[in-house]
C-alpha cells in the first residue's frame, strides 16, 4: 500500500471541524423551524384552498419535489438575483432553498397525515357544532400530527445530509470546511475519511431514533 | 432588473441534453447496481439469520447516516489513495450513488418481504415446494408489486442526486448547464431550462410507478 496515514491534520484543524458541523447544525434546525409550520400551511391550502390556490401549489411543490436540490440551490443563488438585479448571501440563499423544499416534502407529509384521519370525524365535529375550523384545529390536526411524526423525523435526517450541498456556494458548513482543508493540506483521505466519520457520528442516532419512532407508531394504538 | 430571454440560449440546447444524456447514463448504471445489491442486502438480512441481519444491518445504517456528496466525494478523492488505481469521475459516481442506493433498496426489499402473510411460505412448501420455488412462484411476484411505490421513488430520488456528480467532474446535466452559464451568463433562463429537463427526466417515473401499482394493487393479497 504504501501510504502514511498522517492524522495531525485532524488535530491541527479540529476548530474548523466543529465550527463546520455547528454550522450544518444551525441550518439544520432554522430550516425545519420554517418548513414545518411552512408545510403545514402548504398542506392546508392544498386540500382546503380554492382552485386556483391549490393548482399553484401543487405546482410548486412537484417542482421541488421532483428537481434536484443542487438545481434548485443554483436556482435560487444565481438565477433570482440575475432576475430580480439583487445581491443575495450564500448563507441566506441556502436556507431560502433548503426551506422552500423541505417545505414541499413536509407539505406532502402533512397531507397525506391528514387524509388519513378521515373527514368523517370532520364531519361528526362539524355536526355537532363546530366550525370547519375549529374541528380542524380541536379533532383532525392533533390526530395527524401524531401520525406524521415518523415520516417528519425521516425528513429531518434526508434534509441534514441536503445541507451538505451548500458547500457548492460556499457557505461555511461541515461539507465546504473539509474540502476547503483539503486544497490547502492535500491530505485527502483522512480529512475526507473524517468528515464521512463526523457525519456518521451526528447522523447515525438521529436514524435510529426514526427508526424507533416508526416502530412505536406501529405498535401503538393510533 | 434584466430582462428574461430564453431565445439566447437555445443555440445550446444540444449541450444541455448531451448532459441529460450522461445523467440518463449514470442513473441506469446506479440503479442496476443498487437493485442488484440492495436485493441482495435486503434477502440476506430476512433470510439469512440473526448475525448476518446485525452486520449488514450496521453497514446500511452507516451509508444512510451519511451524505451522498460526502460518499461520492470520498470515493473519488480517497479511494484511489487507498487502492493505488485512478478512477474515473463517472465509476465513482456510480459506485458511491450505487452502493449508497443499495442500502435504501436493501430497506424497501426487507419491507416488501416482510409485509407478506407469513402462513403462504409454510402452505406452499405443504404443497411440495421446496425453498426456492417457494420464493420465486408465491413470494417474490406480490413483494415487487409492494415495493414499487417506494423503489419509484428511490429511482426519483438517484436522477435528481446524479446532480452530485458535478462536484467531481462528471459531465452530465448540471455540469453542462454551469458552463453553458460561463459562456452566456443568463443563470435564470438556464437553471429553469434545466429544471425542466429534470421534470421531463422524473415526472414520467412517478406517473408510470402510479399506473402500474393502481393496475397490478388488485393482486395484493394481505
Amino acid at each position: 500500500m504504501g501510504y502514511t496515514w498522517d492524522w495531525s491534520v485532524i488535530a491541527e484543524n479540529a476548530d474548523i471541524f466543529v465550527l463546520g458541523i455547528f454550522t450544518t447544525i444551525v441550518l439544520a434546525v432554522i430550516t425545519m423551524a420554517l418548513s414545518l409550520p411552512g408545510g403545514l400551511a402548504l398542506a392546508l391550502f392544498r386540500l382546503r384552498g380554492p382552485a386556483a390556490v391549490r393548482w399553484l401549489t401543487t405546482g410548486y411543490v412537484e417542482f421541488f419535489r421532483l428537481t434536484p436540490f443542487l438545481m434548485q440551490l443554483f436556482w435560487i443563488y444565481f438565477g433570482l438575483p440575475y432576475l430580480l438585479g439583487i445581491s443575495l448571501d450564500p448563507f441566506i440563499a441556502a436556507v431560502l432553498t433548503l426551506t422552500l423544499n423541505v417545505s414541499a416534502f413536509n407539505s406532502e407529509i402533512f397531507r397525506s397525515g391528514i387524509v388519513s384521519v378521515g373527514s368523517d370525524q370532520e364531519q361528526a365535529a362539524i355536526a355537532l357544532g363546530m366550525s370547519t375550523r375549529q374541528a380542524l384545529r380541536r379533532v383532525v390536526l392533533p390526530q395527524a400530527v401524531r401520525r406524521v411524526i415518523p415520516p417528519l423525523g425521516n425528513q429531518w435526517v434526508a434534509m441534514f445530509q441536503s445541507t451538505s450541498l451548500v458547500a457548492f456556494i460556499s457557505v461555511g458548513e461541515l461539507m465546504y470546511q473539509s474540502l476547503v482543508l483539503r486544497a490547502g493540506t492535500y491530505r485527502s483521505l483522512e480529512i475526507l475519511t473524517a468528515t464521512a466519520l463526523i457525519y456518521l457520528i451526528v447522523s447515525y442516532p438521529q436514524a435510529k431514533v426514526v427508526d424507533h419512532l416508526y416502530a412505536r407508531m406501529k405498535t401503538s394504538a393510533i | 432588473m434584466n430582462h428574461l430571454n430564453f431565445g439566447s440560449i437555445l443555440e445550446y440546447l444540444p449541450y444541455l441534453l448531451q448532459g441529460a444524456v450522461v445523467t440518463v447514463q449514470l442513473s441506469v448504471a446506479a440503479m442496476v447496481v443498487a437493485s442488484i445489491v440492495g436485493t441482495a442486502i435486503g434477502m440476506g438480512r430476512s433470510y439469512g439469520g440473526r448475525g448476518l441481519n446485525a452486520v449488514l444491518g450496521l453497514a446500511v445504517d452507516c451509508l444512510r447516516s451519511i451524505p451522498q456528496l460526502a460518499l461520492m466525494v470520498w470515493v473519488f478523492y480517497a479511494l484511489p489513495v487507498l487502492a493505488g488505481a485512478q478512477i474515473s469521475p463517472f465509476t465513482a459516481g456510480v459506485i458511491s450513488l450505487g452502493i449508497q442506493y443499495a442500502a435504501f433498496m436493501s430497506e424497501v426489499v426487507r419491507a416488501g418481504l416482510g409485509s407478506l402473510a407469513s402462513g403462504q411460505q409454510a402452505a406452499a412448501m405443504a404443497l411440495g415446494m421446496n425453498r426456492w420455488q417457494v420464493l420465486r412462484r408465491v413470494l417474490v411476484p406480490q413483494a415487487v408489486i409492494r415495493m414499487l411505490p417506494a423503489a419509484g421513488s428511490l429511482l426519483v430520488s438517484l436522477v435528481k442526486d446524479t446532480s452530485l456528480v458535478f462536484g467531481i467532474g462528471v459531465l452530465e446535466l448540471m455540469h453542462q448547464a454551469a458552463t453553458v452559464n460561463g459562456l452566456v451568463p443568463r443563470p435564470f433562463e438556464i437553471f429553469t431550462v434545466v429544471g425542466a429537463i429534470y421534470l421531463v427526466m422524473t415526472y414520467p417515473i412517478t406517473v408510470t410507478i402510479n399506473l402500474i401499482y393502481r393496475r397490478r394493487a388488485a393482486s395484493i393479497v394481505s
